[in-house]
Parts: structure tokens; sequence; C-alpha cells
């Protein structure tokens, strides 16, 4: 338009740049909308089989890594502070101190991969894996106290068996069996070992994606950093830095959210 | 129109006298955030955080569990919402997606247990 608003930035399509950064705001909200109904589908899901089957969500939960989990938060957490603070620094045009937010930001997600990393190889160490994964290691832990052939054990040499070989089988693996000892499968106090593993489809599922989440937003803060060695971020495009900084702060949302369901379910539960 | 000549050395130039004023023609710094705010609400959150943490673990799994944890995310999606997703500058549009986004999601949620709650009540008889 005239020449006293008009900026290198401006796209030509846009009346003035507020009207561009309004347009971008809106835009990136209208997508976060549709993240929210995608991990809507998966915590409606959750929610159906969490009122279906209560008590072997919070028992799959208890074994979860809470330690983990809970550094994790707060890397996350902190990741969206200094986020915050890089749009601050970008529409002050202070280029090294939105590149060095922007780079604060990109490691502690990526420590937050590294963490989910590890988290997993420990949840596969002990085989803690739905699928045959899980069958096989529960079976085995329950054939050693009733085998095919010869007698059971009692629940009394059971609890002295696997205190005796604690390497031969995990234990979530040996506390469910001794859980379940003696209970009939109606009984309302017998852990469906079935229920549990689809506790840890929504774990490895709703995490996983999570995880694939914070990979695409570090990938973007990368970018920005890119962008803005270039030159290319200067205060008139600070709206560039707060889309990726929306899109950041909704995965973290999701993760305070995750960090209760998955995590905290079984959190306080006495394992003896 | 007879003042005509007095004003021809600068016709139709400066239709808008405030970029001469301001340094900021595009009102970039005027949300500018105020970074001991922010840090005030990182602290909270984590504090939350670390709160929901340690009530689970102290209560462990009781009935008011849930709803309390529940209580506590909700809280602290708020207040990453209003503070970092920069919602207090109230752009209307912004908050009324933010807010159909929760909308729709409500929608999803009841229509997902009106189906899964009332199942039994048809099938069972």
């Amino acid at each position: 338009m005239s020449a006293s608003t008009h900026s290198p930035v401006l796209k030509h399509h846009f009346e003035d740049l507020g009207q561009q950064h309004a347009c971008e705001r809106l835009g990136i909200w209208m997508f976060l909308a549709t993240e929210v109904l995608f991990f809507g589908g998966l915590f409606g899901a959750y929610t159906v089989y969490r009122l279906w089957y209560p008590e072997e969500f919070i028992l799959a939960s208890s074994h979860l890594n809470r330690t983990i989990a809970t550094v994790n938060t707060v890397f996350l957490i902190t990741s969206s502070l200094t986020m915050t603070l890089a749009i601050r620094s970008a529409k002050l045009g202070d280029r090294s101190a939105l590149i060095r937010n922007l780079l604060i930001t990109a490691a502690l997600g990526t420590a937050f991969m590294v963490m989910k990393g590890f988290e997993y190889k420990i949840d596969f160490q002990e085989r803690y894996v739905p699928g045959r994964i899980f069958q096989e290691e529960h079976d085995a832990a329950f054939r050693a106290v009733f085998p095919t052939s010869g007698p059971a054990l009692t629940r009394e040499q059971a609890e002295q068996y696997f205190k005796e070989h604690p390497e031969a089988h995990q234990r979530w693996a040996w506390e469910l069996v001794l859980h379940n000892y003696g209970k009939d499968p109606n009984d309302p106090d017998y852990r469906d070992p079935g229920k549990m593993q689809l506790f840890l489809l929504f774990y490895y599922i709703m995490t996983g994606i999570h995880g694939l989440h914070i990979i695409i937003g570090i990938g973007c803060i990368l970018w920005l950093v890119w962008e803005a060695r270039r030159g290319m971020i200067p205060p008139e495009n600070y709206s560039t830095v707060e889309v990726v900084s929306l899109y950041w702060h909704l995965v973290d949302a999701i993760w305070l959210f995750l960090m209760p369901l998955l995590y905290l379910a079984g959190a306080g539960m006495h394992h003896h | 129109m007879g003042e005509e000549p007095t004003t021809t050395p600068t016709p139709t130039q400066t239709p808008t006298p405030a970029p001469a004023a301001s340094d900021d023609p595009y009102g970039i710094r005027k949300d500018l955030d105020d970074p001991i705010t922010l840090v005030v609400v990182w602290i909270a959150v984590l504090g939350l955080a670390l709160l929901t943490v340690g009530l689970s673990s102290w209560i462990g799994p009781t009935r008011y569990t849930l709803p309390l944890q529940l209580a506590i995310a909700c809280t602290q999606a708020g207040l990453v919402a209003y503070h970092f997703m920069h919602l207090k500058q109230g752009d209307k549009v912004v908050i009324l997606t933010a807010l159909s986004s929760i909308f729709w999601m409500g929608i999803l949620i009841v229509l997902f247990l009106a189906d899964y709650k009332t199942r039994h009540m048809i099938i069972g008889g």
C-alpha cells in the first residue's frame, strides 16, 4: 500500500504487517485446533478404556519410569519459557539473544528425546512391551509357579523362588503372577494381563506420537536459528518465531496431560 | 480550494503522521512480554508439575487422585495458553479458535462416552 507502511517482510496480499501477523497467528491456531482433536481422539479412547479397566490401567502405570518422566516435564516446561523469551528477543531485534534462546529450547527438546530414548530402552530391557514380548515374559513367570508337569508351588514357595532368582524374571511379571495367585479370572481382584497390555499400547502410541511432535518442533526451531543467522528474522518478522512457539507450547501442554494419565495413574502404589 | 497554493509542496504525502513520531511503526513492541512475569509463570507451572507428582505419590490411586491430577493439569495448560501462547493479548478470533478446539474435543469425548457408557444398558436389557 502506501510507502510509509511497507516493509520488505510484508507479503503483497496483506494490507499491512499488523494484518499479516494476525493472519499468521490465526493460521497456526487453526492448525492447533486440529492437533487438539487429533490428540483428543487418543485421549477419548484412553478415557473409555480407563473407565472400563481402571485397576489394570493403574497397575500397568505403576511400573513406568516416573523419574525420567518428571525430569522430562522439567525440560519441556523450561523450554516453553525460553521459547517465549525468543519471541521477545525477536521483537527487540536482539539477534544473538534470539539465537541463544532458540538453541536452548532446541537443546531442552533434544534432552527430552534422549531421556525418552533411555526410557524406551529400559522398558524394552524390562520386556514391558505389549504383544508377544509381554506374553512370553508373563508366561515364563507363570510357568515357574505353575509348571506344565509337576506340582504347582505354594504362594509362599513362589514368593521365595522369585526372591531367590531376581534375574530370572521381570518384577512386573512376577508381581502380577503373585497378585493373581489362586484367583479366578472372574474375581474382581484379578488383574488381566491383556488389559494391562492395552494400557501399554496407549503408553507407546501416545508418547510416540508426542515424541514425533517434539522432533518436528526441534526441526522447526533449528530452521528458525538458520533463518535468524541469515538475518531473515528482523523485528517485523517476529511472528515466524511466534508461529513455531505456539506449536511448541501446545506440544508442551499435551505432555502436561500425558504425565498424569500415563505416568501418575499408578503413582504411590506400594511394591512389595 | 482557495488555500491550495499554500499546501502544494507536499500533496497527499503523509496520510498518517504516526510513523514519524513512533519508532515502532508496526506496533511490534506493543505486546512485549515482561520477562519477570514469564519467569513467575514458569515457576508456577513447574511447581504445579512437582505438586502433582508429589501428591499422586503421596495419596496413591484413590477416587480423588484423577480429578485432582486433571485439575492441576488444566491449571497448568491454562497458564501456558494465557501467558506463553499469548491469549492474554486478547485477539478475539484467536481466543475463539482456542476455545472452539476445547469445545469440539468436549463433543468428541461426550459422544464417545454416550456410546460406551450406555451400551450395556441396551445389550444387557
